[in-house]
């Protein structure tokens, strides 16, 4: 196998221009999607069965079947229905982008949804029953002593969610976007050389990684000050 | 006397193999086709061979006197297997390439490589003037359909980059979203443009926006049959029954058998 090194290098350059959309596609469905999972942790700890029961199929739907074929369904199969064409979403779901969106935004915000439920149910039962006999009332019993413990407790699992969310932008590039991985492969249709291309666009996306595991190793280490013994 | 002997053997036998030659049933010709490949060479629910190549391939040899022997390779072994005298020409829609051209030979093309834009009907966007060529300006903020890395993409980006250029994988999923409104309209091989979509119920709104476009610098010569190198003379036969079959519009006429337009 011969390998190109001067291809890497310059077809490094050329992904890079994708990057933005990477990003875009990162951080505006992160911010969704766990606008979306705090919406669903509250419904399931309603404590209302009417709640908490279509949001557990919600879940199990988007976290028991590949992100794929929920982008596929969304981007190829929404629009043959007649009314979605002529509803309001439209405008959203005809771009590809929108409908790249839609599906990682929905896709993360049912596994933060569980991650979130986890570091709620990780809080010791002892201080909510406190307030409580404080007379605090629900909502700042919530607010104010679970939640900031709670968010304490998931930071490490939602760091991973965040990777994962990175490297599912990939994905976009299938319904025709041209992210990192969109110019890759048009790179490689181009110049036959999947090694070289593919392994370009491996190492920017294995810096991002690290990028995004650092900054959420200072802000574990930030939000646990005071647990942390000064030497 | 020995002498004289020899020479009238070796002139009795270049007569028999000169009249060989000449005789029209005496020739066989081995055509190597994928016979799988409709509209171009398949084999209908009869077994029957059929399709454009085969009709093209009938009527050269007609024309140039020889019994046809028909013999189905699949496409990866094509080449190989005309180098290896499995048959003597391959009429399987196979283009003219630099590349195939270093290894075998072709006679002139029997089809043409063309691209053609498919939109809604009606849209009266006056894309290309009467002559055939693209107004650029009116192509601005349209968005074009194209399959990655074809000829098609490469034409668009460097002829009309005034367009939005909008890259698939797969034929099916041009047809989709230019169904579905996201693009509006898509450059394809007109022939697949037409049997998998424009004849069909989904395609029922939609045309031909565009003439065939077929400049050779980015679509290349078109297809040709394919022979051996150094068989200048047979290469010349096919070539002037293939003119023949051209000029007296036998081409048209098979090509409107699969397809309502001329392919040649």
């Amino acid at each position: 196998m011969s390998f190109d090194i001067e291809l890497i290098l310059d077809s490094i350059p050329k992904m890079l221009v994708g990057i933005g959309l990477t990003f875009e596609l990162l951080f505006l469905s992160l911010a969704l999607g766990t606008a979306l999972g705090i919406f669903l942790l509250i419904l399931r700890i309603s404590g209302r069965w009417y709640l908490a029961a279509p949001t557990m199929v919600y879940i199990y739907i988007f976290r028991g079947t590949p992100i794929l074929v929920q982008i596929f369904i969304i981007y190829y199969g929404l629009p043959q229905l007649e009314f979605v064409r002529d509803s309001i979403f439209w405008p959203i779901l005809k771009e590809p982008f929108g409908c790249a969106i839609v599906a990682l935004s929905l896709n993360t915000g049912a596994y933060l949804s569980e991650i979130f439920r986890g570091g709620v149910l990780g809080v010791d039962r002892g201080l909510t029953e406190a307030a409580a006999a404080l007379g605090i009332s629900v909502r700042q019993r919530f607010i104010y002593i679970t939640s900031p413990i709670a968010i304490r407790l998931c930071l490490p699992a939602y760091s991973n969610d965040v990777v994962s969310l990175m490297k599912s932008t990939a994905l976009a590039s299938t319904i025709t976007l041209l992210d990192m991985m969109g110019i890759a492969r048009t790179i490689v249709a181009e110049t036959y050389a999947p090694y070289e291309v593919f392994i370009s666009v491996m190492v920017i996306y294995l810096v991002i990684t690290w990028a995004i595991q650092r900054t959420f190793a200072w802000i574990e280490k930030r939000m646990s000050r005071h647990v942390r013994r000064e030497a | 006397m020995i002498k004289k002997i020899i020479h009238s053997l070796i002139a009795t036998t270049c007569f028999v193999t000169f009249m060989g030659f000449g005789t029209a049933s005496a020739e066989t010709l081995r055509v190597g086709m994928e016979c799988t490949y409709a509209p171009f060479n398949f084999k209908n629910e009869d077994g029957k061979l059929m399709g454009y190549d085969v009709d093209v391939a009938k009527g050269v040899a007609g024309l140039i006197g020889a019994d046809l022997e028909f013999v189905c390779q699949k496409w990866d072994g094509m080449i190989p297997a005309l180098l290896a005298n499995k048959f003597d020409i391959v009429v399987a829609s196979m283009s003219i390439t630099d590349k195939r051209l270093k290894k075998m030979d072709f006679s002139d093309t029997y089809r043409i490589s063309v691209g053609r834009l498919v939109g809604k009907k009606d849209s009266g966007w006056n894309l290309f003037d009467d002559s055939g060529k693209p107004n650029p300006a009116n192509f601005a903020g349209l968005k074009v359909g194209l399959e990655r890395a074809t000829t098609y993409s490469d034409w668009f980006e460097n002829v009309l980059p005034q367009a939005t250029v909008v890259l698939y994988d797969t034929n099916e999923a041009l047809y989709l979203d230019l169904v579905n409104g996201r693009t509006d309209m898509i450059m394809t091989n007109p022939m697949k443009a037409h049997l998998r979509f424009l004849s069909k119920e989904d395609g029922a709104g939609f045309e031909f926006v565009s003439p065939q476009i077929d400049e050779k610098k980015y679509f290349g010569i078109g297809v040709g049959i394919g022979l051996r190198q150094g068989n200048d003379d047979l290469k010349a036969r096919l070539n002037g029954a293939l003119k023949t079959l051209t000029d007296g519009g036998y081409l048209e006429q098979y090509a409107l058998q699969y397809f309502p337009f001329a392919i040649h």
